[in-house]
This record gives C-alpha cells, structure tokens and sequence, in this order.
C-alpha cells in the first residue's frame, strides 16, 4: 500500500504531500497510514502549497486538519494563502482545525489586517487550546 | 514566569489527586470517564495492589484475552526470518547494550522495561502474515513494554497480540488507554507486561488529565510492581508513557515536566516515576523535562528511528530517587537482532524499542550526608 510504504520514508515521502493529504478522506486502513506519513514528513515542498490551500478547504475535517498543518509547517512560503486560514479559523465547525489554523498563521508569520484581527478575537475565546495558540501565534506574527 | 509554571503545577497535582481515590496517597479510580473500556473490564475483576501490603493480584486479563486463533504462520520473508532470531546476537547499536535473555528478568533476576513505537498498530498490520509472530518475540524480549500508536477502531488487536505473545505459553497481560487525539485520527497507549515477573495494580490505571489542552495525547500512567516472594521489598514505579506531536514538541517536554512532578506527588510512598515513550525529541531537545533536578535519560547518543537517522524515543526517571536502574539500557536492533532488512524493519516500525534494567528490589531511600541539605527533601 502506498501510504504504508510512504509512512516509512520520513521526510523523504514529502514530496507526495497532497497524495497523503487527500487520502485522508480515505478508508480508516489508508487515512491512519497517511496521518503516519504526515506526521514525520516535515515541512511540504513549496510545489505542494497551492494545492494544500485548496485541501484546506475540505469539507472533510482529517484532509482539511492535515492541510491547514502542513501550511503552516511551511511557514512564510506560505503566507500568500494566509485568508484561507483567516477564514477557517473563524468559520470552521471542528474545533482542531480552527486551532490548526491559528498555528499556521503564527508559523507563517501572517501580517494581514484580517489575520490580525482573527487572532486577536480568536485569543480571547473561551476555550483554552484556541487562546493559546493564538496568543502565541500573535507573538509570532510581530517578530 | 515561574510562579505561572508553579500554580499549573499545582493545577495539574490537585486535578490528578482529585481522580485519586484518596488524594495525595490514593489510586487513581478506576470508573472514570477518561478510562476506555478494556480498562473498565479489567479494573472490574482485579484487586488492589497495596504498596507493602503483600496483597498480590489476580490474573484479571485470562477471560478478557480468550482462547482467540493465533493466525496465520510463515509465508513471509519477515516471518521467515523468525525462526532464525531466536537467539539475539550482535545486535548493539553503538552505546547500547542488548537484553541477555529471551525472557527477560527470568534471566538475570532484573526487570527490562521497554518503550516501543509500533507505528500505526492497527488491524491491518497485525493481519500480514508472521507481523504478530514477530511483534510477539519483540515483546516477550521484556518485562514490560510500554507501546504507543495503537490505532485500531477495534478492540481485538491488542487482545490479539497478546494471545500471539502467550502462545508459547508466556503469560503476559496488558492494560490500554481511551483513543486520544485532537483530530478523528485518535491513537491509543498500552502496556504489555510479563505477569510472571511484574504485575500492576488495576485501581491505578488512568490518563493524566490536561485542563490546558497542552498535550496532543495526554499520557497513559499505571503503576507496577516487580513480583517477587517478597512483595513489601519489591521495587513499585509509576510509568507514564507518552507519545508527542512533532509539531509542538517544545511545549510538551516542558508540559511534561509538570506531569513529572505531579506523577512524584501523586502517592507520598511512591519516589519512583519512569517517563517513556517517542518523544520526537533526541536527549539535547528535552526542555524544562531536562532540567528536572536529577533527571536521567536513558537513551544518549544513538538513534532510535529504523532509518537510524533521529533519536525520539527515551526512558526517564529521576536518578536519585529511581536507584533500581542498574545502568544498561539498549536500543533494540530489528535488523540485526532478528535478520531483518531495513525494508522489512520498517514495515514493523519507524522506530526502534528502547529499554532499561532495573533492579527488583526497591532501593532504601537516599539519605542526606550530615550536616548537608538534600536537594530532594
């Protein structure tokens, strides 16, 4: 299986960054070898960036997580989508991807006006993780 | 800054000593919510381990495991390469020492305990063919074995594997966690342990509770105790096992300094804790987890990884207080010790087991020279 083989190659398998990203959405058997491989795989190959903000707008929550995560694991390289995860993080209805994308605007050092204000609102919720992070990520985006 | 670190510290010891049974000296209860329910089934039937008590426990894992088919043998370059395996032999990775024994503390009358990263352990690994065979002789290398990343929507793999592993009529039981992750992709912690020469105590299983949510996968903590004839001299430790995300490994180790120190409260006749597990992290990457007073790592200067390029996996404990280790510890070589190519290594794991001796009698406490102040008191 391919995600299986992938998983074993560690950074080396980020060249198929999408591939396992989009198998997310599939069977439980190929998705968990396909988180493996994300896991470990480091930073996305900046070929992958523009199909990675489009996955992150999947209506399934693993693919959408996964992509939002490797966007920001590719940091200032990524900033140019930065307004895909302004509006995740606002408007999406899992909360790990929310949270996700407050990270990835930290890591991609997100200087918009609208990433700004969608930290800054997102650091005063109620929930503790989302405050967090984007606390943090507002730090981040100063630097 | 430290005084913010102080008060989640506290935070941490008042919550896990309010899921105690008695507070600072209780056990952790059994029936809480955060407890999957294998765990349910086995703290149903088991008896209390009692520190001192001489109270042994039952064998509470036999109706649970079932008298399941072992599958299926033989038929793969891997589980080919089993029958060859059986005796280690050279097998060191540079530093590290190899188990001298197939069985464990049966050898040599010391306690191996091992951290092992089965990467995605799930229905479909288990099922390839001689994949339990030789995950079973891995285990069966150790005492106890702490696992991480089950990821099985069934319960029957572990219960499989541990079939697997008695059927040579070892008798290992284990106990396993809820399914933890931030995501749908949700993994699990066991510990496999070798009753014949460790037992845990079933009112002590529990996962460590996280108000902040700073721990991706909140760690899986039991405590055992070496069976010996004489249970009041036997060595007792809290494990904690642990398994990072790679993404926010700074702010874990640091997290798990904490959980460190509140494992060290949680029983006032408890010193020992032993922290294990893939910490996405080599032995220089450990944090405010580092600076524990007196905190010893294991694992120093190898790799852990099957691709033998990163070290993530380690066994910590403060070294005062945890005087039964005997200083070996190893990385446990699938290629070498079982015949294995890198290829079929890695289609076992992404990583290595570590492991450590420890002795099975619990060391006096440390005392303080006259006239000097003990840094633990």
């Amino acid at each position: 299986m391919a995600a299986e083989y992938l998983a074993q190659q560690g950074s080396e398998a980020a060249f198929a960054a999408c591939e396992l990203t989009a198998a997310c959405g599939d069977t439980e058997a190929i998705s968990d070898w396909a988180v493996a491989a994300l896991e470990q795989l480091g930073a996305p190959p900046s070929s992958t960036i523009e199909s990675l903000a489009r996955m992150a707008q999947s209506k399934n929550p693993l693919t959408s997580y996964w992509a939002v995560t490797l966007l920001g694991r590719a940091g200032p390289d990524a900033a140019v989508h930065q307004q895909v995860l302004v509006t995740l993080l606002q408007q999406s209805e899992d909360s790990a991807v929310q949270e996700k994308a407050a990270w990835s605007l930290g890591r991609m050092q997100a200087k918009s006006q609208e990433a700004t204000q969608a930290l800054e609102q997102a650091a005063q919720s109620p929930e503790v993780r989302l405050s967090r992070v984007a606390a943090k990520s507002l730090q981040q985006t100063k630097t | 800054m430290a005084r913010k670190k102080s008060k989640f510290s506290l935070l941490m010891w008042l919550i896990f000593s309010g899921i105690s049974g008695g507070g600072i000296t209780g056990y952790l209860k059994p029936n809480i919510p955060i407890i999957g329910p294998l765990i349910a089934k086995f703290t149903d039937t088991g008896q209390n381990l009692t520190a001192g008590s001489g109270n042994l426990l039952t064998e509470s894992a036999s109706g649970l495991l079932g008298n399941q088919s072992s599958g299926s043998y033989g038929g793969s370059a891997v589980a080919g390469r089993l029958a060859s395996a059986r005796q280690p032999s050279n097998g060191q990775q540079q530093g590290a020492i190899q188990p001298t024994t197939a069985a464990g503390s049966q050898g040599n009358g010391n306690l191996l305990i091992a951290s092992f990263n089965i990467q995605v352990l799930g229905q479909s690994k288990i099922s390839k063919p001689g994949m339990k065979e030789l995950l079973a002789h891995v285990i069966r290398q150790f005492d106890l074995v702490a696992i991480q990343e089950v990821r099985a929507k069934a319960d029957n793999v572990i219960p499989d594997l541990v079939t697997t592993v008695n059927s040579n009529g070892s008798r290992y039981n284990f106990v396993i966690g809820p399914r933890l992750g931030r995501s749908n992709s949700k993994e699990q912690y066991t510990y496999v342990f070798n009753t014949n020469t460790v037992e845990h105590d079933p009112s002590s299983v529990g996962t460590v509770n996280d108000p902040k949510d700073l721990l991706h996968r909140e760690p899986f903590v039991t405590r055992f105790r070496a069976r010996t004839q004489s249970p009041a001299q036997a060595f007792t430790f809290w494990m904690v096992n642990i398994h990072t995300d790679p993404d926010e490994v700074p702010e874990e180790v640091d997290a798990l300094a904490d959980v460190f120190q509140v494992m060290q409260k949680a029983r006032a006749d408890e010193d020992d804790v032993i922290l294990l597990g893939d910490l996405n992290a080599s032995e220089k990457q450990l944090g405010r987890l580092g600076k524990l007073p007196g905190m010893q790592w294991t694992v120093s200067g190898v790799t852990t990884n099957t691709r033998k390029n990163k070290a993530y996996d380690n066994i910590m404990f403060q070294g005062q207080a945890t005087r039964e280790y005997t200083g070996r510890w190893g990385v446990y070589d699938l290629e070498r010790n079982l015949g294995l190519s890198r290829e079929q290594a890695l289609q076992v794991s992404d990583h290595l087991p570590v492991w450590a001796e420890f002795r099975v009698w619990e060391a006096p406490p440390p005392t303080s020279p006259v006239g000097r102040p003990s840094l633990y008191n």
